[in-house]
Parts: structure tokens; C-alpha cells; sequence
């Protein structure tokens, strides 16, 4: 898993992915179009691209796009 | 060989219109905006308070006779989707075959499926007319969640509308839409009865609802959802659902010149238009004006679908319906 196409991904599940730029810092709760709805598309995508089960409490604990990251890699290393 | 058509569709929406504006002067903090820009529903239509699901079968029925000039009498069978049936007993199909006066030699029946229901009912049609049970099947779909909603559930109250639909399905023949109802996958998964429930009014509450008209929050008696468990239900079973309906009609992805899914949600469609790979301009959505009405999202589509002259002779059409049960089924119309 590289950096660049996670972020990619991640960026890819807001509704405007192409007005908003992302990276590993970004505290993604603080973007505009940020809601429940799109944590419930980006667990569907960690699941899908990364094959891991990434519950909606997990999410909730991670603030920034690097503590998702992070937390899917010691996922799929365990 | 025997075929079973869809020859008609029409549908009825309520009078009364809940608009975002009205949700949000009655929610000031809900924003509407950027929740409708998700949704993609700005309007949804809501039944009368002595306006059930029954009578607005009638008007629907109605509206497709009188719109597609068809002769009531060629009536034969009767199905009814509907959750939200006028009475435990007798079934809500018995009466509205007296309604519109349809034959005595009518048979009728309700089931009780919601957002999958019209691909079920569709199913149901086809298999009465290929055995030669019925040659005419006149299908209605008709909901009011709204009845179910608590006040204060802005979420709900959000995303759905009331509506009802009728099509009719017949055995061959050249008129009409002539959309051939061809091969069906379905699917259920029980285990998540729970995540789209109204639990009470039933026999486990010992047909009593609770009826707290002062209750500030949502309770038994309301429709509850579990956004989550449905989204997830939706974007990891239905691409698989496509993919077994494609292979059991032998036809590809590419052969499909229209998806018209259950209209559940914008944001939830296109997530799983995109888990499915189908191209955005083969996918039909018809949500802004009426929402989420559960069973009738399909055929209102549809019939959308044709007055734009997006589904045209020769097309074929896949449509998808997933939801409560949990239950989902799909097939392909080949018009």
C-alpha cells in the first residue's frame, strides 16, 4: 500500500474530490463536505482496496488521513 | 414460447409536499443544503392523514388505466406490495379489486416486501403468466413510511416520501411498452431483519402500538434504520447481484443500455454504481422530486426513464431492488 494512491482513494470518497486537496495531515472531520455518509464510503472502500475490516468505532478514533493509513497497515501486518 | 410483458406503468404521488425549506425551518440545525446535495431529494410527497396505502393504490391503478387506455375487464390477478396494508385482515388487494370494480374472477393477494418489492412482484407476474394462471397482472406498489416516521426523526423524514405505482403485466403482445420481463436473481439475508424495522403492531407487541403521541424520541412504534448496516448491505451484496443476474440472462455489462436501481439515496447509488463499474451515463437516477418512495422507486423511474426517451425499443433495461429484510432481487427488461 503506498501513500499516494491511499490518499487517492481516500480523497476519491468525498462528493467534491475534485475541489479538495488531501494529504496524510489533513484532519479529514474538518472538510467542508465531510459526514457520516462519506466514513460509511471510505469503510467501504478500506475493505474493498485493503481487504482489513475497519469498524465505524475505529474510524471515529482517528482524526487525520496518516492514523487511517496507519491503523489499516497494522491491521493487514497482523 | 410464452412471454410475459410489462405493457404499462403509471403512478400517483400525494398532494402534500414536504420541501427542504420546510425542513429547515422546522430543523435550524440540519443542513439541508449539504445534506440534499448528498441525497440528491429536494422534494417528497406525503399521504393525507386519512389517505392509506390502499386508497392510493386506487388513484394509481386509475391513473394507468385511464393514461393507457386499459379495458379494466382484462384484469386477472391482483398483486399488492405494501408494508403499510389498511388492515391486518382481510388483504388490501381484495378491496381494491371491489374498488376499481375488477372482476369477480380476480385473483388477489398482498405481500409485504419493501424497497426489493417490485422486482419481487415483477417475478411474481411473470411466473402467474407463464403457468398460465393469469394473462393480465396488474402489480401495485404502494407505501407511506411517512406513518411510521416520528416527528422528531429527521433523517427518515428526510430521505423518504410516500408514493404508489401500477404496472401492468401481461402476456405477449405488441402494444403498449412491450418490455419483456426476462431472467431473476434474488437474494435475503434475515440476520439483518433488525437493521429496518417497525417493531411494533404486530403480533410480538401483541398488535398494540404504544401510541405515545408526546414521545420526544423515536421509539418501537416508528420506523427505525440503521443507515450503516444498509449502506453496507447495499455496497458490498449488489455488484455481485449484478454480475449473477448478467450471467444468468447471458448478457455483458456493455449489452445494458439502462440501470434503474432502487432509488434509495444519490450518495449510496453511485457508491455502488462504482463497486459495480458502471458507466455514469448508463445509470438512471429519479429522486429529487419524490425521494425514497421503497417499493414504487423502480417503476416511477422507469416510467420517467421512458417519457425522457432514455429507454428507447430494443433496449435493455437492468433493474435492481435491495432493502429491508434484508432482501434485494434483480432483473433485465427487454424492450
Amino acid at each position: 500500500m503506498d501513500y499516494n494512491s491511499f490518499i487517492e482513494n481516500f480523497k476519491e470518497q468525498f462528493i467534491d474530490a475534485d475541489e479538495i486537496s488531501v494529504d496524510l495531515g489533513t484532519k479529514f472531520r474538518d472538510l467542508p463536505t465531510w459526514d457520516s455518509l462519506t466514513g460509511m464510503s471510505v469503510l467501504v472502500m478500506i475493505k474493498d482496496e485493503y481487504e482489513v475490516d475497519f469498524s465505524a468505532d475505529e474510524l471515529k478514533r482517528c482524526n487525520t488521513v496518516q492514523e487511517v493509513y496507519d491503523l489499516i497497515k497494522e491491521k493487514q501486518q497482523a | 414460447m410464452k412471454r410475459a410483458v410489462i405493457k404499462a406503468l403509471d403512478y400517483y404521488l400525494p398532494e402534500a409536499i414536504l420541501t427542504n425549506e420546510q425542513l429547515a425551518s422546522e430543523y435550524p440545525e440540519w443542513s439541508i443544503d449539504k445534506i440534499s446535495a448528498k441525497t440528491g431529494i429536494y422534494k417528497r410527497h406525503i399521504a393525507a392523514k386519512d389517505e392509506f396505502s390502499g386508497d392510493m393504490a386506487i388513484k394509481a391503478a386509475k391513473n394507468l388505466f385511464k393514461n393507457h387506455n386499459i379495458d379494466t375487464g382484462s384484469i386477472d390477478y391482483v398483486l399488492l406490495c405494501t408494508q403499510s396494508p389498511d388492515y391486518f385482515l382481510p388483504t388490501t388487494a381484495c378491496i381494491i379489486q371491489d374498488k376499481l370494480r375488477l372482476s369477480k374472477r380476480c385473483g388477489a393477494l398482498d405481500f409485504n416486501l419493501g424497497c426489493s418489492g417490485f422486482v419481487y412482484g415483477l417475478g411474481l407476474a411473470k411466473g402467474l403468466i407463464l403457468s398460465n394462471q393469469a394473462e393480465n397482472v396488474l402489480l401495485i406498489t404502494s407505501e407511506t413510511y411517512s406513518k411510521f416516521i416520528h416527528t422528531a426523526d429527521k433523517s427518515n423524514k428526510t430521505l423518504f416520501g410516500d408514493a404508489a405505482a401500477a404496472t401492468l403485466v401481461s402476456i405477449d403482445g405488441e402494444n403498449g411498452l412491450n418490455g419483456e420481463i426476462l431472467q431473476f436473481e434474488y437474494g435475503t439475508d434475515g440476520s439483518g431483519a433488525n437493521s429496518l424495522i417497525v417493531k411494533n403492531g404486530g403480533a410480538r407487541s401483541n398488535f398494540m402500538r404504544s401510541q405515545n403521541v408526546s414521545a420526544t424520541e423515536p421509539g418501537d412504534d416508528n420506523l427505525y434504520m440503521d443507515g450503516k448496516a444498509i449502506f453496507e448491505f447495499t455496497a458490498f451484496e449488489i455488484p455481485g447481484l449484478v454480475k449473477e443476474t448478467l450471467k444468468r440472462n447471458n448478457v455483458s455489462i456493455e449489452q445494458i443500455d439502462l440501470f434503474v436501481f432502487h432509488q434509495a439515496n444519490q450518495f449510496m447509488l453511485n457508491t455502488v454504481r462504482k463497486r459495480a463499474i458502471i458507466p455514469e451515463e448508463k445509470f438512471f437516477i429519479h429522486l429529487q422530486d419524490c425521494g425514497n418512495t421503497v417499493s414504487s422507486t423502480i417503476p416511477i423511474a422507469l416510467k420517467e426513464a421512458v417519457s425522457q426517451n432514455r429507454i428507447k425499443k430494443g433496449n435493455k433495461v437492468f433493474i435492481a431492488g435491495f432493502g429491508v429484510g434484508l432482501s434485494m432481487g434483480a432483473t433485465i427488461l427487454q424492450f
